[in-house]
């Protein structure tokens, strides 16, 4: 798949359902959805609304009972699932290391099914390893009992990149990691995926890595509804209905503050004449960080981009086009 | 006569009885570990089968050794044939119960893992799941082996091999003056072959399981 | 047979529930049948008489029955006692060499109690409880020490003497696994006894024994059989008696 013609889009799910057996209702109703390539899609919603059973209808570990997959342009609803797993990274929340592997033989199962030589694969183990932080000739023996949680799951992250797979599906990975580790985890997997861009749909009940992670989010309600499949930004300045209002909850428009970026936000606050030191950021750089900066260091003023601007401008110009009448 | 003196005179009979007695032992294991792996193999997809077969199993388990043996003779005639088939019978629970428990603890998120990265289910079943329940199949294996070398005294009352004979050659001959020291011999040579045997599934163990399952 | 499992009856489905029971219907009245239709000679006719055979199956039973109840008595306190702290250091020996006597064939301390000390019932009740004594200890101590020690910490919490919390927390906690440990002493007991015809002490085997010696297969099959009968009878009664007396909620 990899080698095939890039297209646009990576992921096209079309009227994609599920029903088992003797149920009443679907498991999944029929969704249909585009990923693009290179794209942070983070599915969340509350425990048994589909998210799961969707993602894992992706790789087919679950099949679906109607409708089309799509992956990398090729239909690949009917082909060979274990053939088409090989080219897809899968990551879950209880990691599933083989116990009875050292770490560089987990990282090799699939190059080895792939039929790639030892000499590759080993360099390539090395390369994972070195890519999730963990440094080769300490961990390249090692059994999973022996490590923690945390780099288990790293582990398993560079298990699931081992063939190079440009789609990876991600369920609940963080999880099951205590929320100190779990935090530095997302932000070193942030800047991985700014080095390799995989496309990843990755699947959390966790709104607050949602946002931190997705560049679109798809909130699912209970009966596998769709509520809103959106940026982080729009979801939280333009909640779709009720329920995405009451998912998101208290204080979004504090949570806005970290999702926009002070860039475009300057652009709509007016500029300000008033003296004093100014404290100078970049463009790219979220509101919430900037602030954070800001108040630290006793300033009023922030200057971006050649523009002065006051923190109560910058603070109500960030949330300014929010139309959430609650 | 003490016992030591007993067992040295009688050394060459002693240790031939125990070398047929550890011979039936594992030609019965053997009979009963193919049946076993067969069953459970033929019943991966029949759960309620597989669950029926089990039960079935357990059950011959309760036949009292001597009337298994003996419900043999009209069949099979005094001797080796009877015997092996009464102890591989009894060998097929613990072997078959033990692969079937060793196969089903296996971490599901592991499975999950193989089949979310491609493998296929002869792959899933060779790479991942036999080499996972594998210390718990072997125990079985041992449990099995450990409870026939002790049944297989009874054979001797079919006029089976083994050790067996001694003990019922010392009842035979009750007051008689080798009497004790005969059966005496009987007795500890079956322990010591089950310790023995005990062992060596020790070191199989430490050999053939991945250092990965005991760190 | 020389089978300990530590673990205990599954839950049969309703139906199968009563199969066994079925089968020992069925096997008695084969029997039965069997000896009223066939054609015996007068060795066989005496030794399949129904008072003969309903003395075996007495004696067979009795001996079953008090070795039971005797290893009972001596198995599950002496449990108690080998799982409380204190005996800690104990413990590991005792349950070492009672594991290392599983792998003594029963026969075989059958006949050494007979040779050195003498036969009948008494010395085959002696061997039975010898036998039967491990899984009976074992389980008792494994049952104990299984249960959640946060139960225990609470009960103690809540100011519970040693002695009330053996009695209303630890044993009915304990008692399935105490459960399943008779379970398999009364089947141990019921094949062993079988072998005590061989030290004069009675029992179904004389029916097998004799058909060997006699060359009489009837005789032989008649007493197969309802050892078998027996057997099945005994697990399936001692399987009921296990679920209906482990505390409801465990």
């Amino acid at each position: 798949m990899s080698d095939s013609v890039a297209t646009e889009s990576m992921i096209r799910l079309v009227e994609v359902t599920k029903r088992y057996p003797n149920t009443p209702a679907d498991a999944v109703r029929p969704l249909s959805m585009e990923i693009r390539r290179g794209e942070f899609v983070v599915f969340v919603g509350p425990s048994g609304c589909g998210k799961t059973t969707m993602l894992r209808m992706i790789n087919r570990l679950i099949e679906p009972t109607a409708g089309q997959i799509w992956i990398d342009g090729r239909d690949v609803t009917h082909t060979d699932p274990d053939e088409l797993r090989r080219h897809i990274g899968y990551v879950i929340q209880q990691v599933g290391l083989m116990p009875h592997m050292s770490v560089a033989r987990n990282i090799s199962l699939v190059p080895e099914m792939l039929g790639w030589d030892k000499r590759r694969t080993a360099a390539r183990v090395d390369e994972l390893l070195d890519l999730v932080g963990l440094e080769p000739g300490t961990f390249r023996a090692r059994y999973p009992k022996q490590l923690s949680g945390g780099q288990q799951q790293r582990v398993g992250v560079a298990r699931a990149l081992a063939a190079d797979p440009p789609l990876m599906l991600m369920d609940e990975p963080f999880g099951a990691i205590d929320p100190i580790a779990r935090d530095r985890l997302q932000d070193e997997f942030l800047a991985l995926q700014e080095r390799i861009r995989k496309t990843i749909v990755f699947v959390t009940h966790d709104i607050d890595e949602a946002l931190k992670l997705g560049d679109r989010i798809a909130i699912f309600a209970e009966g596998s509804r769709l509520a809103q499949f959106d940026t982080p930004r729009e979801i939280l300045s333009r909640p779709a209905d009720d329920f995405v209002r009451s998912f998101i909850g208290e204080r979004a428009a504090i949570r806005l503050l970290s999702v926009v970026t002070v860039g475009e936000v300057a652009g709509r606050a007016p500029a300000t004449d008033r003296p004093g030191e100014a404290l100078s950021a970049q463009p790219e750089e979220p509101v919430s960080a900037v602030l954070d900066r800001m108040l630290t260091q006793n300033r009023q003023i922030l200057e971006v981009g050649g523009k002065r601007v006051l923190a109560q401008d910058l603070l109500f110009a960030s949330t300014g086009d929010r139309q959430d009448p609650a | 006569m003490d016992f030591f003196s007993y067992v040295s005179q009688h050394w060459e009979r002693i240790s031939f009885l125990g070398m047929q007695h550890l011979q039936l032992v594992l030609i019965a294991v053997l009979c009963a570990g193919v049946v076993s792996l067969g069953l459970v193999a033929a019943t991966e997809r029949l759960p309620r089968v597989r669950a029926a077969l089990l039960s079935f199993t357990g059950t011959l388990l309760t036949i009292p050794s001597f009337a298994l043996f003996a419900l043999l003779i009209p069949v099979f005639g005094l001797g080796v044939l009877p015997t092996i088939l009464a102890l591989t019978v009894y060998a097929v629970f613990p072997i078959a119960r033990n692969t079937v428990t060793g196969l089903e603890g296996v971490d599901p998120s592991v499975i999950d893992a193989a089949r979310g990265m491609g493998m296929s289910a002869t792959r899933r079943l060779f790479l991942v799941r036999l080499p996972l329940a594998w210390p718990v199949i072997l125990n079985g294996f041992r449990v099995a082996t450990i409870m026939v070398v002790a049944t297989a005294a009874i054979g001797a009352a079919v006029n089976g091999p083994g050790l067996g004979e001694l003990i019922f050659r010392g009842l035979s001959r009750i007051g008689g003056a080798n009497a004790l020291n005969e059966a005496l011999s009987g007795v500890v040579a079956i322990a010591v072959v089950a310790a023995v045997l005990d062992l060596i599934f020790v070191a199989i163990g430490k050999l053939t399981t991945s250092k990965g399952l005991h760190v | 047979m020389s089978m300990v499992a530590v673990n205990q009856a599954e839950e049969p489905k309703a139906g199968s529930r009563w199969i066994l029971p079925l089968i020992v219907v069925l096997l008695v009245a084969a029997v039965a049948g069997y000896i009223a239709g066939a054609e015996l000679d007068s060795i066989e006719s005496r030794a399949l008489e129904a008072s003969n055979i309903v003395e075996k199956t007495w004696q067979h039973v009795r001996l079953v029955l008090v070795s039971t109840a005797v290893v009972i008595a001596l198995g599950v306190p002496l449990g108690i006692v080998l799982s409380r702290r204190w005996a800690r250091f104990v413990r590991p020996p005792v349950l070492l060499v009672a594991n290392a006597g599983q792998a003594v064939p029963s026969v075989g301390i059958l006949v050494l109690l007979a040779i050195a000390v003498g036969v009948g019932f008494r010395m085959a009740v002696v061997a039975l409880v010898a036998y039967a004594l491990l899984p009976i200890l074992r389980n008792t101590i494994v049952g104990l020490q299984q249960v959640d020690p946060a139960v225990i910490d609470a009960a103690r919490g809540m100011g519970m003497s040693p002695a009330r919390l053996l009695w209303k927390v630890e044993l009915p906690l304990a008692v399935p696994v105490m459960l399943a440990g008779i379970r398999v002493a009364l089947i141990l007991n019921v094949g062993v006894a079988t072998l005590a015809t061989f030290t004069n002490a009675g029992g179904l085997g004389d029916l097998i024994e004799g058909g060997i010696a006699t060359n009489r297969m009837p005789v032989l099959a008649v007493g197969c059989a309802l050892t078998i009968a027996l057997a099945l009878l005994v697990d399936w009664l001692a399987g009921t008696a296990e679920r209906a007396l482990s505390p409801k909620g465990i």
